[in-house]
This record gives structure tokens, sequence and C-alpha cells, in this order.
């Protein structure tokens, strides 16, 4: 039934056709320059190979051990909004918090896919290798599962933290890892931070999807553009850092922008744009809404940065 | 003769999660419901800093962060004597009720509607609504190139689908709304919580930030539009296909649970906590129509048919989570919340029960609806009403409070206590929600979740008495070919898998997989 892959017309064609204008297009692509961090000039240009190569991509989307956060953080994407990546970018043809069947139909439609390859394949969630029971899928071990999908992907995207490196769980007893330890030899594309943040995601499959190619990923296989500096190196409470003006009393109305240090923020470890592009279609981020940064997008989040709150200067 | 039938993954359900039921002349006469994945969350907490667990549990659900990273800060902070201000409360109460306007309507179209609402027949609006011939063009187009994923593949079409093209089509530009409106929602709670999901601000003693005239202006305007959607859209989308084309399976009682509801009550109205939106109380039903006061001290959990160490039941303050693989006569490592010794159903439908909300008892009396996966689509309907009132309310408090210079955090309630024993209890949109604390040489000794899913999907225990959701399932009306029934009735309780941390599954025999 299904034959995707196989369109006479231009992608662009193809999104014209559904409503979706010259104009909204090029926003999409200046949107993945500004968020890869690259030359908006170059907009233009992928726009115009995207015109060439566009087609509803193929998605296999797996959960192992994870919360759907980074599910629901793609959800909150504004610009594109959801509707259009579900629907105008992606095929999204497994997604088990999405897709409409259930059972043997969601596991056919998975299977289906795998079959015809030429797919992406995103995992949310880490893998559990102490025992394979405390993650399972259609009665089978999920470790199994997801290397049959990877074996015939064309490119793995490890989104969110516990998908990368382990997170959370990593701390537990059931060997969590990420998707890089169980697939040796596979060049898997990391998005760390707890959730995945969204305009990273959108940007990587953007660029992959009218390049064909990934952006340049650094020696932990992230895209350079993301995560090149510490989140202290832009940060905008910096200043008081300097100054050693630190944050004591989240009451007192004078020192609310002061250094979070002693509330005991990792910025000057984690590497990470936050600070300079924000989270929820910029409407805020951890450290502006006085948080101190847990280090969420790093590889030792979270055991290794535990306890998250302690003021360094008392010591551990 | 029985046919056993499993569906896994069951979709559209937050977490992993396998059924499998028998099925004879057409009705199921067992159902077991299992989760499938196991993290170890309260493992993890066991000898860090009290004030990490807010951070850790709220990302035990990336769908409820703000309900488990509240409940979590205020079981520290009953074992700490923390008096959190009443500023804190009220930005506490605005991102978690902002979430709960993400997750209902979320609910209702995105993870429960496609099994009512036969997606194809937009093929056949007539209509001259240009939004909606828009979509039909849109979705007609993803049709004719054969790739109509995620909509397609899908259990068929029955007879209580919804296939008046109108209808359809409408709902179908709701869904897509609605993708929207979430997006809002959770920027609206970010704006108080620094992101979503997963806020930052919420910690032990209150709250991090200190709210900005503009956001709290940039707060209302998204609010109004999230707040418009659900009076104008949601909630009556819901009335309407409720009251309308499922009148029929409402007025079964198609899906009812054990007719036996808890709810702890939550959203404070004032400082003291005295009075709440939601209120706490227990229907038995053995003693239906009449609201118990709450007695926690009655809450047990069994581990008699989960891979835990044999022992209990046990309050959650003795409970210990010791992993037993090998146990035999397990299949689950959901424990078995029960109340009372009952099993007992936590959620919308029982938070309106506790509550008598006359609006959702008259509307159940009018049309004759019964209790079951129909009333409780309702209840969430309902109960989103008094959310986005209530919203209003908080909001106006916060900014008089502000002007004030009100305090946000209880700055003594920072340094962790030596020892102490506390615990959390709130709604959250799926339900009941506990946590329990112990702390010993300031850092954690014992931290167990009791958490909605646990109680809907808990399976029997040690006296054989099956699960919330076990027993709604038990008596439906199921074509072993085409089970939707079964997935209707599951989704009704918004089940939320990762949530219930405890469960795990265990092999199954070879069945027949639908």
């Amino acid at each position: 039934m299904k034959n995707v892959g196989q369109f006479c017309e231009s992608g662009y064609q193809r999104l014209e056709r559904k409503g979706v204008s010259r104009r909204d297009f090029l926003k999409l692509c200046t949107f993945t320059c500004a968020a890869l961090g690259l030359d908006l000039g170059l907009a233009p240009k992928i726009a115009e190979a995207a015109e060439k190569n566009l087609f509803k991509k193929p998605v296999i989307w797996m959960q192992g051990q994870g919360c759907t956060g980074c599910s629901e953080s793609l959800l909150s994407s504004v610009d594109p909004g959801p509707e259009q990546i579900i629907l105008e970018l992606l095929s999204v043809r497994y997604h088990p918090t999405l897709m409409a069947a259930s059972g043997d139909q969601a596991v056919q439609s998975l299977e289906e896919c795998i079959a015809q390859g030429k797919y992406i394949l995103v995992l949310e969630g880490s893998i559990p290798t102490a025992d394979p029971r405390y993650c399972m899928v259609e009665g089978k071990p999920f470790l199994e599962e997801f290397k049959k999908a990877a074996a015939k992907a064309e490119i793995v995207i490890a989104v969110g933290s516990c998908a990368c490196f382990g997170g959370i769980p990593k701390a537990g007893f059931t060997g969590a890892v990420g998707a890089q330890e169980v697939l040796p030899g596979v060049k898997v594309v990391n998005l760390p931070s707890c959730p995945v943040k969204p305009d990273r995601l959108v940007g990587l499959l953007l660029y992959y999807i009218s390049q064909n190619t990934l952006p340049k990923l650094d020696n932990l296989n992230r895209p350079e553009a993301y995560y090149r500096f510490t989140l202290h190196d832009s940060c905008y409470r910096r200043l008081h850092y300097e100054k050693g003006e630190f944050l004591e009393d989240w009451n007192n109305p004078n020192t609310l922008d002061w250094c979070l240090y002693h509330k005991g923020c990792k910025g000057q470890e984690t590497y990470t744009t936050c600070a300079k592009s924000w989270w929820n279609d910029g409407a805020n981020f951890c450290i502006y809404s006085g948080s101190p940064c847990a280090g969420c997008s790093q590889p030792e989040y979270y055991e290794g940065f535990a306890p998250l709150s302690v003021n360094p200067k008392e010591g551990k | 003769m029985a046919k056993r039938v499993v569906i896994d993954p069951v979709t559209r359900v937050e977490g992993h999660l396998r059924v499998e039921v028998e099925i004879d002349n057409g009705v199921v006469k067992n159902a077991w419901v299992q989760g499938t994945m196991f993290r170890g969350i309260e493992q993890i907490l066991k000898g860090k800093d009290p004030r990490d667990a807010v951070h850790i549990t709220e990302r035990v659900c990336g769908v409820c962060m703000t309900s488990h990273g509240w409940t979590s800060a205020l079981a520290v902070e009953d074992a700490q004597g923390a008096k959190v201000p009443r500023a804190a409360q009220l930005i506490r109460n605005l991102m978690a009720g902002a979430l709960w306007l993400h997750d209902h309507p979320l609910h209702f179209y995105h993870l429960s509607a496609l099994d009512y609402v036969d997606v194809l027949a937009i093929a056949n609006y007539k209509g001259k609504d240009s939004k909606l011939l828009a979509l039909k063009d849109k979705v007609m187009a993803l049709v004719q190139t054969g790739d109509t994923a995620p909509l397609t593949p899908r259990y068929q079409p029955d007879s209580y689908s919804v296939k008046d093209p109108d209808t359809v089509t409408t709902l179908l530009a709701h869904y897509m709304e609605a993708l929207e409106i979430q997006g809002k929602a959770k920027k609206m709670s970010a704006i108080l919580g620094g992101k979503q999901p997963h806020q930052a601000s919420i910690v032990v003693g209150g709250v991090t930030n200190y709210p900005k005239k503009e956001q709290l202006e940039a707060f209302r305007t998204l609010l109004n539009d999230v707040v418009s959607f659900a009076e104008l859209v949601y909630i009556p989308d819901v009335v309407s296909v409720c009251t309308g084309p499922l009148l029929s399976l409402g007025r079964s009682g198609f899906g009812a649970g054990p007719g036996s509801y808890l709810a702890y009550g939550g959203f404070s109205m004032d400082e003291a906590g005295s009075k709440k939106l939601f209120k706490g109380g227990v229907i038995s039903s053995k003693n239906p129509g009449v609201v118990q006061e709450l007695d926690i001290s009655q809450i047990t959990e069994s581990v008699a048919s989960s891979w835990y160490r044999e022992g209990g039941p046990f309050t959650p303050w003795e409970e210990s989570t010791e992993v037993d693989l090998d146990k035999k006569g397990a299949y689950s490592f959901a424990k078995s919340p029960r109340y009372n010794g009952e099993a007992v159903e936590v959620g919308p439908l029982a938070r309106m029960m506790v509550l008598q909300h006359s609006g959702l008892l008259d509307l159940m009396s009018r049309y004759g609806i019964k209790p079951g996966a129909i009333a409780r689509h309702l209840a969430r309907a309902k109960e989103t009403s008094l959310i986005c009132e209530a919203m209003y309310r908080w909001l106006d408090e916060l900014e008089g409070l502000l002007k004030t210079n009100a305090p946000i955090h209880d700055t003594r309630a920072w340094e962790v206590a030596a020892q102490g024993q506390g615990v959390g209890l709130i709604e959250a949109p799926r339900g009941s929600l506990g946590h329990w604390v112990k702390i010993e040489n300031k850092v954690i000794s014992n931290y167990q979740l009791v958490v909605p899913t646990t109680w809907n999907a808990s399976p029997r225990d040690e006296k054989n008495v099956a699960g919330p959701i076990e027993q709604a399932l038990i008596g439906l009306p199921v074509n072993p070919d085409n089970p939707v029934n079964i997935v209707r009735v599951i989704r009704s309780f918004d089940p939320c898998l990762a949530c219930a941390v405890h469960l795990i599954h265990t092999d199954g025999e070879k069945v027949v997989r639908v």
C-alpha cells in the first residue's frame, strides 16, 4: 500500500499543495540556520536543497526507560508547531504516545518501516543492560528491538540525557545506558539535556533532511553548535559571579539576579546554549527563573553532580 | 472456549503498558494489566540529599512533572517543618493548573479521540467552512500518497464510532488546534517554572522564581487563549460527543470500575490549606453515595502479585522496594495499593464523586450515564472548568501579594533536617498522588511513591482482589479480532506507566496477539 519515497513532484510542490507557502518554508529554513548557529544567508540555499530533496521522512521513535518528557518537549515546539512537524515534515510511522495503532498493528507498522529502510530512528529514554526484563515491548527485550531498528536506520538520534548517557536511570541498578553504548560502530547523534531541547531536535532534523548530511559533531557526537560553550560563558548573571555576588535568599529583592553558584549551579561545567536560546519559545530558562543549572546535558548527570543544591564553598 | 488476547504495546498512554485478557463469548472474563518498564527511582533516591528528590521525582513523568515535583517538595517540607509562603503556594497552583489545562485536552484529542472517531470520514465532508476544507485537503493529500501515519493503521471503526463527516472534520480540526494549545499551556507553566517539561523553580521551602510584572502579563495573555479553548472548544466537544454519539456507551456503564473512589484533595485556596479546590475523601462501594473522611493510615500496599520480596501489606512508611524477579505467582511489579483493604479508583471521576460535583452528577442523571469510561471523560472536562475559574483567582491573588514584596521561600527550610519523616499528598491530573519520605543523618533513608496509576493499574492483592482497571475490563463486551473496547476503557483512566515506577513485566505464555 505504502509508496513513500517515490514522489515525482518536488518536495516544495508537495508542500505547496498542502498549503505551506514558500514564505513559511523559508522561515523554517532560517530557523534551522539560526538554531544551528549557521550564517543566516545560508537559509535560501537550504531551502533550495530542501525543495529538491524534501519528502516526508519516515521516523521511528522508540521509548526505553524514559518519562515521555522528550516527546512532550518536541510537542512544545512552537515554530514550527507540532502539527507541521507531525504531518508535514515527518512521516511518524512509530511513536508509542502519538500513533493511532496499538498492539500488533503498532508492531506491524514498525516492522514495515524497518523493512523499507531509509528512516530516522529516534531513541528517548535509556536502555537497561542488567536484566532485559526492566524494559520490554511486545513481550521482547527492548534492547533487541532497538538494535534491530538501528541496524537499518539512516541515522540514529538519541534525544535527552537518558538516551545519550543513561541520565537519571544510570544512577539505579538496572544497568541503564545510552544508545551509543549498545550500538558500537554506529554513529549516534546525541542531543543531551533533560528533556531534549525541541529547537535542537527540529533544527537537526531539518538540517539532515534538507542537506542529507549531519552538521559538525563534537567528540561526544553532539552537534557542535549546541554544545560548544558552557552555560557560564554566556550567563547573564556572569558579572555578579566575577564580583563575588551570590544569591543566598530567594526573597531578597536586591539580589534576585545574582549568581546562583552558592545554590549549587553547575553552569561552569555544563556545555549548553540554554543561556542564549531559552526554552518554551523563548519564555524562560532555569537560571532566569532563579534556579541553579543542574547540569542536565552533561554525561555526569545525575549521579556525578549529586547533591545538586549544595554550596560548593561548603564542600560536598 | 476462552480466547486469550494480548495488546502490547498499548499506545497513546504515557509509558509502557501491556494488557492480557481472556474473552469468552464476546465478553472479557479475566484481565491482567502490566507495566513493562522499571527504572528504580526510589532506590536511586536512597542516601541522597532530600532536596534532590524534587528534581529527580519530577522526572518520574514528563507529562505530570509539576505534580511530582510539588508533591515531593510537600513531603520534604512536611519532614522539615517548613512553612511555604502563600505567594509560593499560588505560583505552584498556577504552574500545576497550567499543566492540567495542557493535560486534559491532550488526553481527549490526542490520546483518546482516535478510538471513537472515524478520522477517514473526513473524505465525505461536504461543508463550506474554508478552514475545514483546507484540513480535508491536507488529510486527503496524505491519503493519496498512501502515508497517513500516525493516524493509521488503527482498529476498525465500529458501531459506536463517530462517522458523521461534519463532526469528524470539526473534531480533527480541534485535534490540530489542541496541539498548539498544549504548547501554549506548557509555555505558561515555563514562565513561572523556568522550562517545561521539567520545571526548575519548585524547591523545598517554596519557589525560586520571583515573578516579574511582565511575566505575569504574558502568563495572563496565554491563560486567556488556553481558557477560551477549554471553555469554548474542549469542554463542549466532550459533552456533545458523550451525550450524543457515545450516549449508549455511557448509559451501559461501559468500563465501570470498582465503584469505590478516593481523592486526597488539592490546590489550597487559602494559606492554611483549610479550603481546597478539590476535596479529599473516600467513597466505598459498600456504602455508595456516602463520602467518608480520608484517613491516610488506612493506605497499605500489597505485593502478593508483585515481583517483590513477600511481606505485608505495609503502609508506605514501612515499605521497602526489594526486587525479587523470580517470585512465583507474581505477574507484575506494580504493588497493589488498597484503602481499608479495598481497590479504589482515583482520577477525575473519583474527584468529582468525592466532591459531589452537581454539574457532573446532574448531567449524568439527566442523560442516564452510569459511572464508567464515558463518565470519566465527562468528569475530566467538568473539572477543567473548575481549574479555569480558579486560575484567575490565583493569579489575581498573586499579583496583589507581589505588590507587597511577599516572600516566595521559607529560607529556614533550606537547611536539611537531621531526621524526620513527611508525606506529600495532592491531586495530579490522573488522580491522587502521594510521596512518603524518611530522612536520617540528613539523607533520604526511604522514599515511596504511591502514584495514581499504581492505584488504578494495580494487580491482584493478597485476597485476590483485582485492580480497578482490571475490574473495569472484566465483563466488557469485546470483539477479539478488533479489541478497540479494551483500549477505550484503559485510556479512559489516562494511565501513566512511567509514574507507576514499581511496574515490571513478567514473561507471558504464547497467546493470540491483536
